[in-house]
């Protein structure tokens, strides 16, 4: 196999199918290149489709195309011990309209969607192909290699869309040959099949309300957190953790979330409920000061690609940045097409759209997160400092009650230490 | 729940060319084997008694997480499978 195109996209997740989809409608011959047998195969994540604006200008009629679950009606956060949990819940009326603020979908079925709509659109789609190299000629991006089905193809211009480990940025140069773990996490899921009217029992649901749920204090003191997110008739759990702390932990992260579904709390959740998946995946987690070079000679680089995924610590966004930032590589082609421009130069433009997008005002302005989510003490002292202080006011046992800033005090001081209370405080504020 | 049955409900098509090529002799000098704990598909295995470090790449997820965490790059291959070979996620 060995063809031209205009433009090549390495990888059909929502970097790379937003990317073809918009080249495409603007009149661009573009190849779309997956590794896997169909797009979204190899693909995972904890569950939770935010509401994405750019999709929506794209698809008006976005949440009645598109394969969606359940729309996020309810959201909430526990704060877990071995035997206690704590827990605190958002629900409004708003979250129950249309625009929705987010679903849970699987990227088996989301994924290929969202591909199939850009081969509506012209673009050619080349499934079963894993790209091994880009092609460079006078030190220009000039097309791919493949294996797999073994073939070259050629465009002046290839955006990096193949997820978070790119190979394509590394041999493109874009990026340096290892990463940080301090900046990467790992996150493993277990889906549970359950009839959907247990779902809407147990979680106090109704037609195609959704539910999603973060826990703290889970992971066995490994930075990280838990998730729970209810589909139509299946839940997915699963946790998040950072890869430094687990690898300094020696903890498997399979024993972490056998132990986090066997906390007495949790069991009722999931009880009756069938195993039916495992899957995993690295996410970056460095949010703004993690991103690579975005742009070179004939070559853009997009989505977790390009690092840009921002955890905060209550959300976990990155499929709405992932395709906001490939619609913007895609208008930047365009434009680089109608001047015959591929230079370094020319491509330029994409960082200069994104530092004006929400996408880069986001990560820029969450850039301390990160290191909020470096105190360890976030994962085992406070939740355990929240469930006793909880236990001490509802506990009715004949002794005298405490006020509750002299609990807050005493809890305090006894798990954390006034000074670090302190500092940690501090640095939550700067972060968010 | 039982641990080890949660590695039998993911789908693969397993590739005869492995992926992931291991030089074992940096694996035996390596004193962190953040590999071993850090996989989340128990496919590094390291013998005490042998000293000798055992990847098997069947049931590999494909995660990165090796790739992120071992810091000896001890990879002579890196990648991932061929087009159209290992993991099959269905919903997920
Ligand atoms: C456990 C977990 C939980 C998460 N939770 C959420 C969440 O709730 N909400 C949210 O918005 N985000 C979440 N994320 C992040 C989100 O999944 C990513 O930010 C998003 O998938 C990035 O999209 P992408 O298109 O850039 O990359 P990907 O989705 O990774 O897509 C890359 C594509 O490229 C293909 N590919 C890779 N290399 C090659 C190659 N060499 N040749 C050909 N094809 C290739 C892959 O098969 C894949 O299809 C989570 C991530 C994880 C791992
Ligand atoms: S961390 Fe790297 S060098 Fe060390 S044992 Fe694992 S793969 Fe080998
Ligand atoms: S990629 Fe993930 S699942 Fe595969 S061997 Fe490495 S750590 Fe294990």
């Amino acid at each position: 196999m060995s063809k031209e195109f205009q433009a090549i996209v390495v990888g059909a997740g929502p970097a790379g199918s937003s990317a073809a989809l918009t080249m495409a409608r603007a009149g661009l011959d573009v190849a779309l290149v997956e590794r896997g047998n169909f797009p979204g195969e190899k693909n995972m994540f904890g569950g939770l489709l935010h509401r994405m604006t750019s999709i929506e200008e794209v698809f008006p009629d976005f949440w009645e195309r598109a394969p969606l679950e359940r729309h996020i009606a309810k959201k909430g956060t526990t704060f877990m011990t071995d035997a206690a949990s704590f827990h605190v819940q958002h629900e409004t009326a708003s979250f129950d309209r249309t625009p929705y603020n987010g679903y849970t979908v699987f990227r088996p079925k989301f994924d290929r969607w969202l591909a199939e709509e850009a081969v509506k659109a012209g673009v050619t789609l080349i499934n079963r192909s894993t790209v091994e190299d880009v092609v460079l000629k006078n030190n220009r991006v000039q097309g791919v290699t493949i294996v797999g089905r073994q073939g070259k193809l050629s465009a002046p211009v290839v955006v990096a869309a193949d997820g978070v480990l790119s190979f394509t940025a590394l041999k493109a140069g874009l990026r340096r040959p290892g990463f940080n773990p301090d900046q990467m996490a790992v996150g493993i899921k277990a889906l549970f099949d359950l009839p959907k009217e247990v779902i809407d029992d147990r979680f106090g649901l109704v037609r195609d309300q959704g539910f999603a749920n973060e826990y703290v204090g889970c992971t066995g003191g490994v930075r990280g957190g838990g998730f729970l997110y209810t589909n139509y008739d299946t839940i997915s759990v699963g946790l998040v953790v950072h890869l430094s702390s687990l690898r300094a932990s020696g903890k498997t992260p399979y024993d972490l979330l056998n132990a986090f579904l066997e906390q007495p709390q949790f069991t009722k959740l999931l009880k009756g409920g069938r195993l039916m998946e495992y899957s995993a995946h690295v996410i970056p987690e460095g949010g703004y000061a993690m991103i690579p070079e975005l742009y070179g000679d004939g070559i853009l680089v997009a989505g977790d690609a390009a690092a840009l995924c921002n955890a905060t610590g209550v959300n976990l966004e990155g499929i709405n940045l992932a395709s906001h930032s490939g619609i913007l590589a895609a208008k930047t082609v365009v434009e680089a097409h109608a001047e015959n421009d591929f230079s370094r130069k020319a491509l330029k433009r994409y960082k200069d759209r994104l530092d004006l997008s929400w996408v880069m005002k986001d990560l820029k302005g969450f850039r301390n997160a990160p290191k909020m989510l470096h105190i360890d003490r976030i994962y085992n002292e406070y939740p355990e400092l929240v469930c006793s202080m909880m236990e001490h006011v509802y506990r009715i046992d004949g002794t005298p009650k405490v006020s509750i800033p002299k609990l807050i005090m005493r809890e305090v001081k006894e798990k954390v230490g006034i000074k670090n209370a302190f500092s940690d405080l501090l640095t939550a504020w700067r972060a968010l | 729940m039982n641990i080890d049955e949660i590695f039998d409900f993911t789908s693969f098509t397993i590739d005869r060319e492995p992926h992931i090529v291991l030089d074992d002799k940096v694996c035996a000098g390596c004193d962190v084997r953040g590999c071993t704990n850090c996989c989340p598909a128990r496919c590094y295995t390291w013998s005490e008694a042998e000293q000798k470090m055992t990847f098997v790449y069947d049931g590999c997820l494909e995660c990165g997480s090796c790739y992120v965490v071992c810091q000896r790059n001890a990879f002579t291959r890196w990648r991932y499978p061929r087009g159209g070979f290992g993991v099959s996620f269905r919903m997920t």
